[in-house]
């Protein structure tokens, strides 16, 4: 257990306005070692940010609530903590790269004075300390320091989005959290940034969930692979578990339906139908609809996670042997 | 003009005026596209290739070159003779379906406004009845027809969008990153039904993406851009393997594989792109070219012909040919 760095188990996030509640994040436990990276991957809709957020304690005031379940750092219930302790652990222990550089970077401080924003406030040192900081994360990022007076309209996106790492890691945290970190950049910019994660998550040893859609950086990127729908994790294992024997019929079908550059296909696969509306969850399994596997027991049962090799989970009914026969 | 062609584009060129001198977005580009078949252009953002797609359909006007369609040059006739003549057989589909949809019309009246447009003749019934029949063609539901765009989901506020494209009955449709805003399942949805109609009515398509798979699964042949230059040119089976640019080479392999036992080799490229504004005369993919030499610093590269059917734009291109 003592290498686990964090555990999350049972966490139910709900968004609740005045008309409805929107059941973004249904009961997902996994936990992430030291140094490991987890891809958590799912379609719009299917609660990975808002996973996230929880994590961070940022859901939105008011509307977001976690309604029940543990998020443990190190040991420590991070629900339990005040806005106060949780401000000491956001971009000290745990930091997140946002998917827009162009809009979480702000428009009229200095790159400069906003990694050394993070340094002071996380540890005790002068200004001029902060701001030489920043210039070695400028160029740990591959950005030359002498460019840390000039504002984030003077990069480009790619660059913008090497501030945004270099931000997110000045505090040496230790767990990352990045969100669609390369999904608003081009494929040889997204090369770069993914070469360059790579290399400081070794160096520092930093754990990372990395959110994403793609499934190709999660193939480069990635140890382990979770995968998420209607809020729920379907299937979990390690990289080659996930990549190589996929058991849960969503996932299967998600790897039919995308174009192959090495196979050719006349027709692509399709998963028919929709992503389920969040706010109209149904009670059995909510992938019954679109699935090509199905039976006349899973409009009537939700199945849980069941574990069908050593350490490879997947929520489908299929695998779980008392419902058998 | 070659029978088989439905189109033919020769030097064409769009630079567009900015305070800080010429940006060439489309730069002496010259390629044909054959009936009933698609060409994917791909390329990054900024290579020109929205602007080469607008630029075809007249809604950017060219600075210099020919196209050539049904024997017209639709390049250079008048703006109001192109539109009355020939807007209805080039039709786009956009990328965004979430912008490019009137939030205030119903999904009837979206797909109504472009047929009432083209055909003044047409009865407020006919109108109806040729709209109902594009929804049902592209896969909308009959119930939808009162629905605004907010109610629906992105891949079918896409068919709205290939709806109101086809409504004119067009030869000819310039495909803007169709799928890039829609999520996998669902793009697989709108792939297939763009290749279904293709299949029906005969349809070519320009497919305008910079996603290298989708390109490769839909198109016969495929154009890689560069700050507004065609670099290289060949069929879509060839473009994995043996593509020969070093630009082609290394945006290939910038692309992750969803596949845990694929290694291949990755060309990272330094740098960026370099400024499109008043561009040397010189390989334009030099300054981030792990190959160059001072020839192509010195002189610029003419797209030629390789091998049958593939054409590339670099000096030494024959020393990439594997």
């Amino acid at each position: 257990m003592s290498d686990t760095l964090l555990s999350v188990k049972d966490l139910v996030i709900h968004y609740e306005t005045e008309d409805e509640v929107v059941e973004a994040v249904n009961k997902i436990s996994f936990d992430i070692k030291k140094g490991e990276v987890l891809g958590l991957v799912g379609e719009t809709g299917a609660g990975k940010t808002t996973t996230a957020l929880g994590i961070l304690g940022l859901l939105p005031a008011k509307v977001g609530h976690v309604i029940q379940g543990s998020i443990e750092l190190e040991g420590k219930d991070l629900l339990k903590l005040s806005e106060k302790e949780m401000r000491q652990i956001r971009g000290k222990k745990i930091s997140m790269i946002f998917q827009d550089p162009m809009t979480a970077l702000n428009p009229v401080k200095t790159v400069g004075d906003q990694i050394a924003e993070v340094v002071l406030l996380h540890n005790q040192c002068s200004k001029a300390e902060a701001l030489k900081r920043a210039q070695e994360m400028l160029a740990m990022v591959g950005i030359v320091p002498e460019r840390y007076k000039d504002y984030p309209h003077q990069f480009s996106g790619g660059m913008k989005q090497r501030i945004v790492i270099a931000i997110a890691l000045a505090c040496e945290p230790e767990l990352l959290i990045a969100d669609e970190p390369t999904t608003a950049l081009d494929v040889t910019i997204q090369a770069q940034i993914l070469d360059m994660m790579r290399k400081l998550q070794k160096e520092q040893g930093t754990s990372v969930i990395l959110i994403t859609h793609d499934l190709g950086v999660v193939a480069e990127m990635c140890d382990n692979c979770a995968v998420m729908y209607g809020g729920e994790l379907v299937e979990y294992g390690t990289l080659e578990q996930v990549f190589d024997n996929p058991k849960h019929p969503y996932t299967r079908a998600l790897y039919k339906s995308i174009p192959s550059l090495d196979k050719d296909v006349e027709r692509l696969e399709v998963i028919p139908g929709l992503v389920p509306d969040p706010s109209d969850l149904p009670e059995y399994c909510s992938f019954f609809e679109r699935c090509s596997e199905k039976c006349d027991k899973c409009n009537k049962y939700d199945p849980v996670s069941t574990e069908v090799e050593p350490g490879h989970y997947a929520k489908c009914l299929q695998y779980m042997k008392e419902w058998e026969g | 003009m070659d029978s088989k062609n439905l189109l033919e584009v020769k030097n064409l060129k769009k630079y567009f005026q900015t305070p800080r001198g010429l940006l060439h977005a489309v730069d002496n580009v010259t390629f044909n596209i054959e009936k009933g078949k698609t060409i994917g252009i791909v390329g990054e953002s900024g290579c020109g290739k929205s602007t080469l797609g607008k630029t075809l359909m007249r809604l950017h006007q060219p600075t210099a070159g020919e196209v050539m369609f049904k024997d017209a040059d639709i390049a250079n006739i008048p703006l109001k003779e192109f539109k009355k003549k020939y807007r209805a057989n080039i039709q786009m589909i956009f990328q965004d379906p979430y912008a490019s949809l009137d939030p205030r019309m119903s999904i009837l009246q979206l797909i109504e406004e472009p047929i009432k447009v083209n055909n003044k003749s047409l009865s407020k019934a006919q109108v109806t009845e040729k709209a109902r029949e594009m929804m049902e063609l592209v896969g909308l539901a009959k119930r939808l027809e009162g629905a605004y765009p907010h109610e629906l989901d992105g891949g079918r506020r896409q068919r709205i969008g290939i709806a109101r494209a086809l409504s004119l009955n067009p030869e000819f449709i310039v495909c803007d990153e169709p799928v890039s805003a829609l999520d996998v399942s669902i793009q697989a949805q709108v792939l297939n039904l763009l290749q279904d109609l293709q299949e029906q009515r005969g349809l070519t398509y320009m497919f305008i993406t910079h996603d290298m798979s989708v390109v490769k699964h839909i198109s016969d042949d495929i154009a890689v851009m560069y700050l507004g230059q065609m670099i290289e040119k060949c069929s879509a089976d060839r473009i994995f393997r043996d593509t020969i640019h070093p630009y082609s080479q290394a945006l290939l392999s910038a692309i992750p594989i969803p596949n845990v036992h694929v290694k291949h080799e990755r060309m990272v490229l330094k740098g960026e792109l370099t400024s499109p504004i008043d561009p040397k005369p010189c390989c334009r993919f030099a300054a981030r070219c792990p190959y160059a030499t001072d020839k192509c610093l010195a002189e610029e590269p003419k797209l030629r012909e390789i091998l049958p059917n593939h054409q590339v734009a670099c000096h030494f291109a024959e020393k990439f040919v594997k």
